[in-house]
């Protein structure tokens, strides 16, 4: 069970990372039109 | 492209003349929906409302078309308001090609200013988005730190491990605590500072003692607080807390969003007729009235005033809920907002600016927002005892607990002040009747009294009056008598083609209902007190005869021809009398049908009106009222809706907003028809836009709807504290689940609440919930 000492804490790193990228796309805008990125892909440009 | 539906419907183009995109890269027009990019010198960033756009693909299409033009540097677009954010230098870059662009794409666009000023909101909104995602993401993180502790036998975990998840859970719970919490934090300190208790002060204390406790616990197992730890409480409290917020601020945000709608409608040019005859493009704040102006088709009409030349048919929609366009020539009046379709036409300014019809509902639109119902004043009254009460009950708990150790009555008393938290009960009044009155002015009624909407819902009688109310303020042609061997409509159209060139009332009346089958007049005269003459053409321009129009004596007709004392019109050719055309008050096409859903809702429906008994009473049988009341004075209507409250009956008043001015103001609630005055003098609760009388039944109807919801909503929360705050009081319940409870009881009043925003549309089929039409409607 020693390795929980390793993965809770890297668990906990990884969150706070996420958190980060969350907050990167939310002050982007990537949340105020999320229908149109779905489609994006389909676009041949 | 494949997918590309916009170019492939060529329905998405509105018209839109071009010298208004050239108009626009003037920097003093620009200025209006620019500003400067922040850390970047020379760049500007603008907004537009794009026009024609309906799914999310055409959000793409729109980015491309403008972000591969020169000098524009990010493009993004919104699809579900359907606007862009465009980054561009002056140095390189125009409005006007940007515009031309999405024209080629297919689009329209017009400039979106308001969206400049709306900065502050969409920042607001992501910092609450940012804190819901955080708080959401750590909650989840400390559920799964806290499962070994629910789920193992005792002993099963080693202390180490225990006291490292602890620590785990404390690091991810002190950024919704520092970051997600801090609205309710700054809001209690706000309300201490004022000597008052909000809502937020037990919400705040709740989650500080929580927090607190488990700290301690965290820091030191072994204390007089044990090694209890509430962290997976206090996050999912938190997370549906804001839930709730989210959800009642994208409610708040629809409703302005109707609002901002409506202010982008004002194109930013229209042509202007110079005095020698000439036209220029002026922007349309420097209108005014008497001004000569020419709206070409697709142009947005600038400003109140009336045609001078031209026919055309207009889309009033947007400001009226009127879905069909309107056929308007000569002599009709235009609004302000609306759209021009089809035709050309001269328009004499009557008003301008804020002067317009179209200003005041604005206006009136701003006043209702604000304002705040009544029962929610009243939960505002009672919530600062109701509140100190929920503070001393938590203390009390707490230290009766307290023998039975300190860690256990601190849970009791985080229970309390959570559970007891009145946020559905706040929630529910406000929330009910935002969403009706955003539903209801996408149909075309304006709210101007949020608290009429609960007097509404019991109202039992309606009283109309009648004319500019269940007729409109012109005549119509009510019967057709002809020669033997001439066929009635062919005479109206004959009629009409010489009607049109005159302002006569009648005129007017037998030009609006007649259609336009082609015939053409020429050499028209108008001879004062007799009638109008004039060669008329077929549309083939074959047969040409001439024809007069006026009374009976000017038109040889035999007697009988018309009833006497009625109002009637003639028409003779060259070989004598050919029809009569009797007027009377034009009943609204819907009177009848709104009347019928009226009555089948169980009201009582009543006519008053000042005219003539005769009239009034042929008018009602036609509307369908059984109990119609003619030759009333003022003091005499004042004095019928007095009896019928005397006898306990409920009124509402329907009248044209001004003139009953007195009478709106003693019925229980008072609507008037926009369409027959000014708005702004309008003094009812309630202003229907449309002239659509059906918008009533629809109105009354939705505000029963609305008071029961906001009953179940009322029912709901205070049946919800009365359960759970004993239980919490009694320790028997864990701080985890009356977070649970306490943001369930939010979430279930705001959804509750949102169905509000659908109603059932005047025409009967259910209306969207989305932002209302833009300019982007196409001519049939």
């Amino acid at each position: 069970m020693d390795i929980l000492f390793i993965l809770i804490p890297l668990s906990v790193a990884l969150a706070l990372l996420i958190l980060g990228a969350l907050g990167w796309a939310v002050w982007r805008g990537q949340f105020e039109g999320v229908d149109a990125e779905g489609e994006r892909i389909l676009h041949s440009d | 492209m494949p997918f590309d539906t916009a170019s492939t419907d060529p329905g998405c183009a509105p018209e839109a003349p071009a010298g208004d995109w050239l108009a626009l890269d003037d920097p003093q027009e620009w200025a209006g929906f620019s500003r400067p990019v922040r850390d970047r010198e020379g760049w500007q960033e603008s907004y537009l409302a794009i026009q024609g756009m309906h799914c999310a693909a055409c959000a793409l299409t729109v980015e491309q078309a403008l972000a591969h033009l020169p000098g524009v540097d990010g493009v993004q677009v919104n699809g579900a308001s359907a606007t862009a954010r465009v980054t561009w230098s002056p140095a390189v870059s125009r409005p006007s090609q940007w515009l031309a662009a999405l024209r080629r794409a297919g689009y329209g666009a017009v400039p979106a200013g308001d969206l400049v000023d709306a900065v502050a909101r969409l920042k607001e909104q992501r910092l609450l988005l940012w804190r819901w995602l955080v708080a959401g993401f750590c909650m989840m993180q400390v559920m799964m730190y806290a499962w070994p502790a629910y789920v193992a036998e005792p002993g099963e975990i080693t202390p180490d491990i225990a006291s490292l998840l602890r620590w785990a859970s404390w690091v991810l719970t002190l950024p919704v605590v520092l970051f997600s919490c801090w609205p309710f934090f700054s809001a209690a300190l706000r309300d201490l500072r004022h000597r008052t208790v909000g809502m937020d002060v037990p919400v705040a204390l709740g989650i500080a003692i929580a927090f607190g406790a488990s700290t301690a616990a965290t820091f030191d197992p072994a204390g007089v607080l044990g090694a209890e730890v509430w962290f997976d409480s206090v996050t999912m409290f938190v997370f549906f807390l804001l839930s709730g917020r989210l959800l009642e601020q994208r409610l708040r945000d629809r409703t302005a969003g109707s609002l901002e709608a409506l202010m982008r409608r004002l194109p930013q040019t229209i042509e202007r007729q110079r005095a020698d005859g000439s036209f220029e493009r002026v922007p349309v704040r420097r209108l005014a009235a008497r001004d000569l102006i020419r709206v070409l088709p697709g142009e947005v009409v600038p400003a109140d005033g009336q045609v001078l030349e031209g026919e055309t048919r207009v889309d009033e929609s947007l400001l009226t809920g009127e879905s069909r366009p309107l056929r308007r020539g000569a002599g009709q009046p235009v609004i302000a907002g609306s759209q021009n379709l089809d035709g050309v036409v001269l328009v004499r300014v009557e008003r301008a600016g804020g002067d317009t019809r179209f200003a005041g509902i604005v206006a009136l639109m701003e006043q209702a927002s604000v304002e705040k119902p009544r029962l929610a004043r009243i939960a505002d009254r009672i919530a600062t005892p109701f509140l100190l009460a929920v503070l001393a009950a938590a203390a009390g708990a707490a230290a009766w607990w307290w023998a039975g150790g300190p860690a256990h009555a601190l849970g009791v008393a985080v229970a309390v002040l959570i559970v007891t938290c009145p946020c559905a009960l706040s929630l529910a009044t406000p929330a009910a009747t935002l969403a009706a009155a955003g539903a209801l002015a996408r149909q075309g009624v304006l709210v101007r009294r949020l608290q009429a909407l609960e007097s509404c819902a019991v109202v039992d009688t309606v009283v109309f009056d009648k004319t500019g109310t269940l007729t409109h303020d012109r005549m119509g042609v009510s019967a057709t008598r002809v020669r033997a061997g001439v066929d009635a409509d062919e005479a109206l159209a004959l009629a009409a083609s010489l009607a049109r060139h005159s302002l006569h009332p009648a005129s007017r009346a037998i030009a609006a209902v007649a259609g336009n089958a082609g015939w053409t007049a020429a050499e028209v005269a108008e001879l004062a007190g007799r009638g109008v003459q004039g060669r008329v053409a077929a549309p083939d321009g074959a047969l040409s005869r001439g024809l007069r129009l006026g009374s009976a004596g000017f038109c040889e007709a035999p007697a009988g021809a018309a009833q006497a004392g009625r109002p009637a019109a003639h028409l003779a050719d060259e070989s004598g009398w050919l029809a009569s055309f009797e007027l009377d008050e034009a009943l609204r096409p819907d009177a009848a049908a709104a009347v019928a859903a009226l009555q089948a809702q169980g009201l009582q429906v009543r006519l008053l009106s000042g005219d003539g008994d005769g009239a009034v009473q042929r008018l009602a049988r036609r509307a369908g009222i059984a109990q119609a009341h003619g030759d009333c004075s003022p003091e005499d209507k004042l004095d019928r809706i007095r009896r019928l409250q005397e006898g306990g009956q409920r009124v509402v008043m329907v009248g044209d907003g001004v003139n009953d001015g007195p009478v709106l103001a003693r019925a229980d609630v008072s609507v008037a028809m926009g369409d027959a005055v000014p708005l702004a003098q309008a003094r009812s609760d309630f202003v229907v836009l449309g002239g659509q009388l059906r918008a009533v039944s629809a109105l009354l109807a939705h505000a029963r709807r609305t008071r029961r919801i906001v009953r179940q909503n009322l029912a709901w929360a205070a049946a919800y504290n009365a359960i759970c705050v004993p239980l919490a009081v009694a320790g028997w319940m864990p701080p985890w689940l009356a977070g649970l409870g306490m943001a369930a009881s939010s979430l279930l009043v705001v959804a509750n609440s949102a169905r509000l925003a659908r109603i059932a549309d005047v025409g009967g089929q259910e209306a969207a919930a989305g932002p209302p039409p833009l300019a982007a409607r196409q001519p049939a």
